[in-house]
């Protein structure tokens, strides 16, 4: 392990090239570059020994979006498999943990790895659009569409490549079958956006009612939180209602 | 080898490659006694054999002799009470042979168990810490009520 940190030091002088006339600018706040040694096994699949049985352990926050933008690519790629690596220890542990029926120490390091990988593969796909775009002038993400199902609800349809054309291919028929005029559905439509429209009546005639009870408990209250939080209700209505007066004459 | 999609393979199209492969893998105690050189896996649903030699020995770098894997049924319960059925996901469990002078062993994970006593004697612990902290913290105020600072 410290010969390797040798190695590596000895590398990166070698890459600093020195002239006699410039003065050497002298870093005070350098960190020593920290390596790890790869290593291939099985035991991958497991934590670091000290970890096994502790009831915590640390570790830091997940990667941001903004920092793996200043990546390269292979950066990038290595960076995946060592998250890939990762969670598959941790799931390891996750299960011997439970199987045994006991504490898996920092369950939040799952959902660290996971946001990292979300993150990484976000910033993958906006590179990848850029790139597409420069040299085709698409997007190069998978297309789709926004289809109407048999029963006449609105869905995003993803499209794929077929081997067999759309005409004769009567599996993808039967499988993917989109609207087309039916009395029966057209019933079920009429109710279903009626309870939709009364659901939604319902809801703003709730948070009227709400907000004007607000309104006459809190006289005072910040007016911007308010409509903040009730952005459909309309707040000056509200004041001039009757159920927001006190008991007293005026 | 992945769960993401791809543009259909013709023949004479160029080769499919998988550069951000989603898979996940882990390594779990055999329930029942397995020879050494075989290792069980859970494994994603998606996977297939080829899938995970390659896995094996391309991101772990493990010698993968042979690969055979079964689709473990999930449970199904009943609701205690409302009675209806709930069933939990179906796993797909791989059984990985390594070569023959190699062996693996599930290591084990939880060597210590703390009893009871040590439990007991290490709230005491913590309560002690957590009161001398506080002491240490109004030193410098006396007089001021327990319930001033938090």
């Amino acid at each position: 392990m410290s010969s390797n940190k040798i190695l590596n030091l000895c590398k990166l002088l070698n890459n600093v090239s020195l002239r006699k006339n410039e003065p050497i600018v002298s870093c005070i706040f350098s960190r020593n570059i920290s390596t790890t040694t790869r290593k291939f096994d099985l035991m991958e699949f497991f934590d670091d020994q000290k970890n096994w049985g502790a009831n915590d352990v640390k570790v830091g926050r997940a990667w941001k979006k903004d920092e793996m933008r200043l990546k390269s690519n292979v950066d990038l790629h290595k960076l995946w498999y060592v998250l890939l690596k990762e969670r598959n220890m941790l799931l390891t542990m996750e299960q011997e943990a439970n199987e045994q029926v006991q504490l898996f120490p920092s369950p939040e390091r799952l959902d660290k790895v996971e946001e990292s990988m979300e993150n990484l593969e976000a910033v993958i796909r906006e590179r990848n659009k850029a790139y597409h775009e420069l040299e085709t002038g698409e997007t190069g993400e998978r297309p789709g569409k926004h289809v109407t199902s048999r029963l006449g609800l609105r869905y995003y349809y993803k499209m794929s490549e077929h081997v067999v054309p759309k005409h004769m291919n009567t599996k993808w028929q039967q499988k993917y079958q989109f609207y087309k005029y039916d009395r029966d559905v057209e019933a079920f439509l009429l109710k279903y956006n009626e309870k939709l429209y009364l659901t939604k009546k319902r809801k703003q005639r709730r948070d009227f009612n709400h907000v004007i009870g607000l309104l006459k408990r809190f006289p005072g209250m910040d007016m911007e939180a308010l409509k903040q939080q009730y952005p459909d209700v309309d707040i000056e209505k509200a004041k001039h209602s009757r159920k927001c007066r006190g008991h007293f004459e005026p | 080898m992945s769960t993401r999609w791809y543009p259909i393979y013709q023949k004479g199209g160029p080769q499919l490659r998988v550069f951000l492969p989603n898979f996940w893998m882990k390594l779990i105690k055999p329930p029942h006694e397995q020879p050494p050189n075989i290792v069980q896996f859970a494994c994603s649903m998606e996977m297939t054999k080829y899938d995970i030699k390659n896995y094996l020995e391309k991101i772990y770098n493990v010698d993968v002799v042979h690969v055979r894997t079964r689709i473990g049924l999930g449970k199904t319960k009943r609701d205690p009470g409302l009675g209806y059925v709930v069933k939990a996901d179906d796993t797909k469990y791989a059984y990985v042979t390594l070569p023959k002078d190699q062996e693996f062993k599930f290591p084990d994970l939880f060597p210590k168990v703390s009893t009871v006593e040590e439990d007991y004697e290490k709230t005491i612990k913590q309560t002690k810490d957590g009161f001398k902290d506080y002491l240490d913290k109004n030193k410098e105020r006396p007089g001021m009520p327990g319930w001033f600072t938090v």
